[in-house]
C-alpha cells in the first residue's frame, strides 16, 4: 500500500530508535556549537584588552557565563548520552527497538521545544536570574519554563531507556551480563532520574515565586542560579557523563579481544554513579552540623579518586593482558577513550581539589576548568563512540582518520581551556559571582593575561573541534560509501540483530 | 506422528509496570526534594524563633477529610486490580469509577481550601511552599484521574481483561505513590504545620 504521509509527518511521527537517536545527536550537537559560542565570548570577556570588551554589563556577562553551563549540560551533552544510548543500548539487549518508542518520540520532542526556549530566554535577555538582577523577569521566567521542559523530555527518555534494558532484554540475558555500556546506562539513568526531579523541583519553586507579586526568596534574580548551581556542577556533572565509562569499556574491552571482569566493571561503575550523586548540595539543604556537613563533602569529593581509578584498573587490566591481540584499526576509538578517561580523571582530581579550604578555589575559575575537563571528557566519549558504532547510526562508512583529527583538535581546546582555568584560578582569579567581579576587572598580574588568552585559545579550539564535528557528521551523512556491516568482525548483538521496523 | 507444539511465549518483565516504576519514582524524587527545603528552611525558622505558618492559618479538617478520601481510595484501586485479574468487570468498572470518583473529591476540596485559606501565596516561604507542594500534588492526582478514565473507556471497549491488566496495575503503583505522597502532606503540613 501507498504510503501517504509526508515529509514533515514522516520526521515528527518517527518511532525508529536510529532516527530518534540521530535527531538527539544532531539537536545536541547544535546546543554544543550555542555553547561553546558562549564560553568563547565569556572568555573574550576575561582578557583585559579594551577593544574585547563586548559586554556592556556585569549581567550580561553573567546571562553567558551561566547559558555556557546550563547549555553544556541540558542541551548538549546529557541529550548526547541519550542519542548515543538510545541508538546502541536498545540493539545490545536483544530487544531491537526501544520499549517505549512513542513516549521516547514524544520525551525528544519535548527536550527539543525546552531546549529552543532556553536559547531564546537567553537571548531575550533572560537567562536563569543574574546577581545584579538586571534581566528582563519575563525572560527569566521563560528560561525557566524551557529548563522544565528540557528535565521532562531528559527523564521520560531516560525511563525508556531503562525499561528497555530492565524489561526489554532478550530472555536469557541476565543483568549483570548486559555490556558495560548498557550497564553504564543502566546506572546512569537510574541517577537521572534521581536528580533531574530535584532540578525540576527546584525549578518549579523559582518559576511560582516568579510570577507571584514579589518573590519571596527562592524566586528572586539575585539567588535562583545558587539554588541551581549544584547540577552544573561537581560532583553532579560526573553524572551526567557516566556513560563514558561504558563506552571506555567496551571499546578497550573490544579492541583488545579480552574482557573484563562483569562484576568489577559493575561496581566500579556503579561506584561512580554513587559519587555523581550531586542533589544533596543544595544552597536550602541542611545536612546536619556544619562540621558534618564538611565532612561529608570532603569525603564525597575524594572518594571519586579511587572510583575512577579503579574503574581504570579494570581496564588496564585487560590491556595489559592482551596487548599483543590489539586490533590496529581500531587506533581512533582507542585513542579517543583514552583521551575521555584521562579528563575525566583529571576532572575528579580538580572536583577534589575545591573542597580543600586553605587553597580557597570553590569559588574560582578552577570550578569552569573542573566541568570543561569533565564534561568535555564526555564529549571525546562521544567521539570514540561515533568512530566505534558510528556505521549504526550514519549507515555509511566512517572515516576514521577525520574523525581522530576532530578528537584531536576538541582535545587540545579542552585541555588549554581547563588548563589555563586551573592556573589562573590558583594565580585568585574568581569565578564569576557579580557586578564586583566585572567592575574589578580579570586579574591584572602578567600571568592572569597570559593564562587568559590561552584560556581563549582553548575556548576557539573547543569550538573550531565542535564545527568539525558537525562537519565530519554532515559529511558522513551525505557520504556515498555504504557501511561495511560489521567493520569489527564482533559477534556481538548490536552488530549481528537488525532493526525492527516502526511501531505504527 | 508427533504433534510439534508451539513455541512458549517470551517470558518477559511487565514492561508497563517497570516504566512507571521508574517514572514514578522520578516524582517521588521531585516531592522528596520540595520536602527537603520545607523541612530544612522550616527549621531554620524555627531555630531563630519565628514564626512558619501564622496562628490558626493551616486548618486541620480539609487535609484530614482528603487524607480519609485517599486512603479508601487504596482499597477500591486494589479492588480494580483484583476484579481485573479475575475477568471480573462489572467490578472493576465499580471500583475504577469510585476511585476516580475519589480522587475528584480530593481536588474538589483541596480547590474549595485554597479558595477559603487566609493565606496568600507571597506571604513568606512557607506559605510558597504549602501551595507548591499540595498543588504538585494536586497535578499529580489530576493526571491519575486522566489515567482512570482512559482505563475505564478501554474497560468499556472490553480490553481491560486478565491478559491485559497490565495498565491497571500500573495506574495502582501511581495511585498508591501518590496516595504515600499525601501521608506526607498530611502528617508534616497539616498536622506537623
Amino acid at each position: 500500500m501507498k504510503n501517504e504521509s509526508t515529509v514533515v509527518e514522516r520526521i515528527v511521527t518517527t518511532t525508529d530508535s536510529g532516527t530518534l537517536s540521530r535527531y538527539w545527536i544532531i539537536s545536541a550537537m547544535v546546543g554544543l556549537l550555542f555553547s561553546s559560542v558562549t564560553g568563547l565570548l565569556v572568555s573574550l570577556e576575561r582578557i583585559d584588552l579594551s577593544a574585547a570588551n563586548i559586554f556592556s554589563t556585569a549581567d550580561e556577562v553573567f546571562q553567558f557565563w551561566s547559558a555556557h553551563r546550563v547549555s553544556l549540560v541540558l542541551i548538549a551533552v546529557l541529550p548526547l548520552m541519550i542519542g548515543l544510548a538510545t541508538l546502541v543500548v536498545p540493539r545490545q539487549v536483544g530487544a531491537s527497538r526501544l520499549v517505549f518508542p512513542k513516549m521516547s518520540a514524544f520525551s525528544f520532542w519535548i527536550w527539543l521545544f525546552g531546549a529552543l526556549i532556553i536559547i531564546i530566554g537567553f537571548l531575550a535577555n533572560g537567562g536563569v536570574g543574574t546577581p545584579d538582577a538586571g534581566s528582563e523577569s519575563q525572560s527569566v521566567a521563560l528560561t525557566f519554563v524551557g529548563v522544565l521542559l528540557a528535565i521532562v523530555g531528559l527523564c521520560g527518555a531516560s525511563a525508556s531507556l531503562l525499561t528497555t534494558i530492565v524489561a526489554g532484554r532478550i530472555p536469557g540475558l541476565a543483568l549483570l551480563e548486559i555490556p558495560a555500556f548498557s550497564w553504564s546506562v543502566l546506572i546512569a539513568g537510574t541517577m537521572w532520574i534521581a536528580t533531574l526531579p530535584v532540578l525540576a523541583a527546584n525549578v518549579v519553586l523559582i518559576y511560582v515565586d516568579m510570577r507571584g507579586r514579589e518573590p519571596v526568596n527562592f524566586g528572586s534574580e539575585q539567588v535562583a542560579w545558587e539554588q541551581i548551581s549544584w547540577a552544573f556542577t561537581h560532583p553532579q556533572v560526573y553524572l551526567w557523563v557516566l556513560p563514558l565509562l561504558g563506552v571506555v569499556a567496551e571499546i578497550i574491552s573490544a579492541a583488545f579481544k579480552g574482557k573484563p571482569s562483569n562484576a568489577l566493571l559493575a561496581i566500579s561503575i556503579g561506584l561512580m554513579g554513587l559519587a555523581g550523586f550531586g542533589a544533596y548540595a543544595q544552597t536550602y539543604f541542611d545536612l546536619g552540623t556544619p562540621v558534618f556537613e564538611e565532612a561529608f563533602s570532603i569525603i564525597h569529593a575524594f572518594v571519586a579518586i579511587p572510583y575512577v581509578l579503579f574503574f581504570i584498573a579494570v581496564i588496564a587490566s585487560v590491556v595489559v593482558k592482551n596487548r599483543k591481540q590489539f586490533d590496529k584499526r581500531a587506533i581512533t576509538p582507542i585513542v579517543l577513550a583514552a583521551l575521555s578517561i584521562v579528563f575525566l580523571f583529571q576532572g575528579v582530581i580538580v572536583g577534589a581539589l575545591h573542597v580543600i579550604g586553605p587553597l580557597e578555589l570553590a569559588t574560582r575559575s578552577t570550578v569552569t576548568s573542573q566541568i570543561v575537563l569533565t564534561l568535555g571528557a564526555g564529549v571525546l566519549a562521544f567521539m570514540a563512540a561515533f568512530a566505534w558504532w558510528g556505521e549504526l547510526l550514519t549507515g555509511k562508512s566512517i572515516s576514521q582518520q577525520k574523525v581522530l583529527i576532530t578528537g584531536i583538535i576538541f582535545h587540545l581546546g579542552v585541555g588549554l581551556f581547563a588548563i589555563a582555568d586551573l592556573l589562573v584560578g590558583f594565580t585568585g582569579q574568581n569565578d564569576f559571582t557579580g557586578a564586583s567581579e566585572f567592575a574589578a576587572g580579570t586579574d591584572s598580574s602578567n600571568w592572569g593575561d597570559a593564562l587568559n588568552i590561552i584560556s581563549l585559545i582553548g575556548s576557539s579550539l573547543f569550538m573550531v573541534g565542535v564545527i568539525s564535528a558537525v562537519a565530519v557528521g554532515c559529511q558522513h551523512a551525505f557520504s556515498k560509501t555504504p557501511a561495511e556491516g560489521n567493520p569489527w568482525d564482533l559477534e556481538t548483538l548490536e552488530w549481528t540483530l537488525g532493526e525492527k521496523e516502526e511501531v505504527a | 506422528m508427533a504433534t510439534v507444539l508451539p513455541p512458549a511465549p517470551l517470558n518477559r518483565p511487565r514492561t508497563l509496570v517497570v516504566g512507571t516504576a521508574f517514572i514514578t519514582s522520578a516524582v517521588l524524587m521531585f516531592f522528596g526534594c520540595l520536602f527537603a527545603i520545607y523541612f530544612s528552611i522550616r527549621s531554620d525558622t524555627m531555630a531563630w524563633g519565628m514564626e512558619w505558618f501564622p496562628e490558626n492559618a493551616i486548618s486541620l479538617v480539609p487535609g484530614g477529610m482528603n487524607m480519609a478520601t485517599l486512603t479508601v481510595s487504596v482499597a477500591t484501586m486494589a479492588w480494580a486490580v483484583y476484579a481485573v485479574k479475575n475477568d471480573d468487570r462489572v467490578h472493576a468498572y465499580l471500583a475504577l469509577i469510585l476511585t476516580a470518583l475519589m480522587g475528584i473529591a480530593m481536588i474538589n476540596q483541596t480547590v474549595f481550601y485554597y479558595m477559603d485559606i487566609a493565606l496568600p501565596i507571597d506571604h513568606s516561604e512557607a506559605a510558597l511552599l504549602l501551595y507548591v507542594i499540595t498543588g504538585a500534588h494536586l497535578v499529580m492526582v489530576g493526571v491519575g484521574v486522566f489515567w482512570l478514565g482512559l482505563l475505564l473507556l478501554r474497560a468499556f471497549g472490553g480490553q481491560d481483561t486478565r491478559r491485559h491488566r497490565d495498565l491497571v496495575s500500573a495506574a495502582s503503583l501511581y495511585w498508591y505513590a501518590m496516595v504515600f505522597i499525601y501521608t506526607f502532606i498530611w502528617l508534616f503540613i497539616y498536622i506537623g504545620k
